[in-house]
């Protein structure tokens, strides 16, 4: 019963969303404050009703009602609660009714600050930015009602009451926690990015594209920043730790769909700064916001048409047509709406100089754009390169390796120039005073970093000379600017440095903010060059009590084991690791073999030790019968240096994005 | 003076611009590889001789085999549709998760038309088909759901 009242509230919700778009379109059009209130009501309407749908396939889930498709698809009665729960957006037609649930929360809550603020004000910004959202929410809706070709309604059951035995469940590499909370997370991210789009288009069909929804947006913008910030890491950690092939991303079509929207949404939270300041730029914000959340359409158009083979893409579902469609009508909207308020959206003023903070902004975000786009032409290539010569072709991870590296270190060299040069155009004086000292520090980080690799046999590491240099410019750039405002509080408040580094950040948490994300973003770099560039790999054959070396580390198999856990059996060698001679420890990796699944081979459980900041991380071939009398073994060893760095990296700029988040006023800072 | 910087500005986007998409264009050239199945492989023959390849089909059943001692991976890929194979050596390597009969692999590498063997440098298994948020599967064979 459940299920069907579930299907019948996806069904009413069409109706919701229809009657949010239409109401609120006619209520601000002929300025009809009932109307208005109509429209946002159908709005948390909307969200109720998906809510029902959603908590139904949940209960579905949870008391093993197998009388469901998509319950039989994607879960089984011995499916721990927790992964029963996750199975939830573990196809695909759960998924697109798990992001258009979080689709619906972004409306209410949308709503809901609306309320707050016009308790004080007047202001029809938000209502104009449902409108779009229940677009969204429209189009998500009719996707999963189960009347589209190629998806299935989640809530379905199997036509003439037949019940399945049990459910075909998940499969056993992705029951770990990390794996329960990367596509939400990721989901999270690129929902989210509606929102701040919905304000740039509200902002266009309401004709006010002042900072007002700049200023809204941005918080959003941050949100979802940071989320996909996590999400994409986690699903990096998740590779390294469970797939046994020591590294963490691989430009694969579906992380490259999930990076293209956090490179666009990193140059919008910078561009939204000029309007802001200098009040230009007022187009390019719009097309941005615009291009990253078509980008998170691309990305699932990507994904499930099934015309870019991927690892994680399956064959053609028909449903890439209408992501397709409805990219192309959203964006033919934005661009009819451009037109409209065409002569609202000159620049009030212009670059002045090369040499400035606008220019390094711009900078910036010609050079993040630069990047999305490469990525987007290596992504698509195989259809681009058909497309020229009718002959489908591909590149391999090493074209973006090389591709994104010189753009890169010059964005990295950026992080830092940005925020100390001079508004407008750069002087003799604010070059000697803010950039002389970063670039020396610098010069002696590069020249030391080249000293140290040259010493260890890398006799011209260019790009990691380049590299140290820009991070430690930048660093020494951020922490002076730290020094100084911290001082100078500390004086004026005659306080100690401490206390003024505190007021500092307190005063003015999106600025501070900003420098701590971009403190993360060099140490991630760092990290990014030592595990890329520097990784160890050695493969060897073995039998019990032979040893072997990776780099300095030696390891000796002197034990096997073969264990019968709950749900799986776990077989394994263990290792004493010697580093430069001296015992430090013993490393025990495995392959777990499920019962569940008898004709899947066992999956790695790779052994990963942490020594300072690197990682030695062993990964173990099939295990023979006669391990113990002579049988050989595969071992894989990696040496991954300063990986660890990289998640290091990674937190800091999430913290730096809460602190920035947490500036509650929308008032700008004084940057 | 504002004329000239915006000239200067106009110049410098130009040369950035260019020369993204110079890199761009060389890199493309230098890396692409073409994509085959295994049936276009073999018919391809000598002229994806010596080339690098991309080979999408599935592993032949009975086919793979492990040498521990030589580390090396031996299978034929199998066309979808045709009854064509190529062969795959993969060495050095730990086999990828979700290697197994009959699954979808993806291969990079060198071919070699006389032994119609390709060399690999990277092989893909296709992600676990259940479970995985965004990159999810769709089922291939509806009528397994349903019970008997």
């Amino acid at each position: 019963m459940t299920a069907e009242i579930g299907q019948a509230a996806i069904y009413l919700s069409v109706l919701s969303c229809l009657w949010a778009i239409g109401f609120l379109s006619f209520g601000l059009w002929i300025r009809n404050a009932r109307a208005i209130q109509s429209g946002r009501n159908a709005v948390v309407a909307t969200f109720i009703l998906i809510s029902i749908a959603t908590g139904a396939l949940i209960y579905g889930f949870v008391t093993d009602d197998f009388s469901m498709k998509y319950v039989v698809e994607v879960s089984s009665a011995a499916q721990p609660l927790l992964y029963k729960i996750a199975a939830l957006w573990g196809a695909m037609s759960g998924s697109l009714l798990f992001w258009l649930w979080l689709l619906t929360v972004g409306g209410v809550i949308v709503v809901w600050q609306n309320y707050q603020r016009n308790k004080q004000t007047q202001d029809t910004l938000a209502d104009y930015s449902l409108i779009p959202i229940a677009i969204v929410q429209l189009f998500f809706t009719i996707l999963v009602t189960g009347l589209i070709e190629g998806i299935y309604n989640p809530l379905a059951r199997f036509p003439g009451g037949q019940v399945a035995a049990d459910g075909q469940g998940m499969n056993p590499l992705l029951q770990t926690p990390l794996m329960a909370i990367h596509p939400p997370t990721l989901y999270i991210g690129w929902i989210s990015l509606t929102i701040p789009f919905a304000f740039a288009v509200g902002a266009l069909a309401s004709g006010r594209i002042g900072s007002g929804w700049i200023l809204r947006s941005r918080r959003w913008m941050l949100f979802s920043w940071i989320i996909l910030t996590i999400g994409i890491t986690l699903g990096g950690n998740w590779a390294y730790q469970e797939l046994g092939w020591g590294g963490y991303w691989a430009w694969d079509p579906v992380e490259n769909a999930s990076f293209m929207p956090w490179l666009l949404g990193t140059a919008y939270l910078h561009s939204v700064m000029i309007q802001e300041k200098r009040n230009m730029l007022k187009l390019w914000n719009i097309l941005l916001i615009t291009l990253a959340f078509q980008f998170t359409l691309l990305g699932t158009f990507i994904t499930r048409s099934g015309i870019i083979s991927s690892v994680h893409a399956f064959g053609g579902s028909g449903i890439g047509g209408y992501f397709l469609s409805f990219i192309f009508a959203s964006t033919a909207g934005v661009i009819g709406l451009i037109i409209y308020r065409w002569n609202r959206l000159k620049s009030a003023n212009r670059l002045e100089s090369l040499l400035s903070r606008e220019s390094a902004f711009l900078l910036n975000n010609w050079l993040l754009v630069g990047l999305t786009l490469i990525i987007l032409w290596g992504t698509l290539w195989p259809i681009i390169s058909e497309a020229i010569n009718g002959e489908k072709s591909a590149v391999p991870e090493a074209f973006f390796n090389k591709v994104v590296i010189i753009p890169g270190i010059l964005l990295l060299f950026l992080t830092g120039a940005g925020p100390i040069i001079s508004w407008k155009k750069i002087t003799p004086n604010n070059f000697r005073r803010m950039f002389l000292f970063p670039l020396i520090i610098g010069l002696i980080g590069g020249a030391l970093t080249w000293g140290f690799l040259a010493l260890i046999g890398y006799t011209f590491p260019l790009y990691s000379v380049l590299c140290s240099f820009a991070a430690v410019f930048v660093l020494a750039a951020i922490f002076a600017e730290f020094y100084r405002g911290a001082k100078l509080r500390a004086k004026r408040q005659e306080t100690s440095f401490v206390n003024g580094l505190n007021l500092l950040i307190q005063r003015n948490k999106r600025r501070y903010g900003g420098y701590i994300i971009h403190i993360g973003i060099v140490i991630l770099y760092i990290g990014i060059m030592g595990s890329k560039g520097y990784v160890l790999v050695k493969t060897e054959s073995m039998t019990l009590g032979q040893s072997m070396e990776v780099g300095k580390y030696k390891l000796t198999m002197i034990d096997t084991f073969d264990t019968e856990q709950a749900n799986y059996r776990r077989m394994g060698v263990v290792f004493d690791v010697a580093k430069n001679g001296k015992r430090i420890g013993t490393m025990e990796p495995a392959r777990h073999a499920y019962y569940a699944k008898p004709d899947e081979q066992p999956t790695y459980e790779s052994a990963i030790r942490n020594f300072g900041l690197n990682d030695l991380y062993i990964g173990l071939g099939d295990i023979p019968p006669n391990i113990k009398s002579g049988g050989v073994v595969s071992v894989q060893g990696f040496y991954n240096p300063l990986i660890s760095v990289v998640w290091i990296g990674v937190a800091v700029m999430v913290l730096g994005g809460l602190v920035a988040i947490a500036e509650k006023s929308e008032r700008s800072g004084d940057s | 003076m504002k004329k000239q910087s915006r000239l200067k500005i106009v110049a410098a986007s130009a040369i950035l611009l260019g020369g993204m998409a110079f890199l761009v264009v060389a890199m493309t050239r230098s890396t692409s590889m073409r994509h085959f199945t295994p049936a276009l492989l073999v018919a391809a023959g000598a002229e994806a001789h010596d080339q690098r390849v991309q080979v999408d089909g599935l592993i032949a059943k009975g086919s793979s085999q492990w040498d521990a001692v030589d580390f090396k991976l031996t299978f034929a890929v199998r066309d979808r549709e045709t009854e064509a194979t190529v062969n795959v050596i993969y060495e050095d390597r730990l086999k990828p998760d979700n290697f197994k009969d009959g699954g979808s692999v993806f291969v990079e590498g060198k071919y070699d038309a006389t032994q119609n063997l390709v060399v690999a440098t990277k092989l893909m298994t296709k992600c676990a088909s259940k479970y995985e948020g965004a990159e999810s599967a769709v089922p291939t064979d509806e009528t397994s759901y349903t019970s008997e």
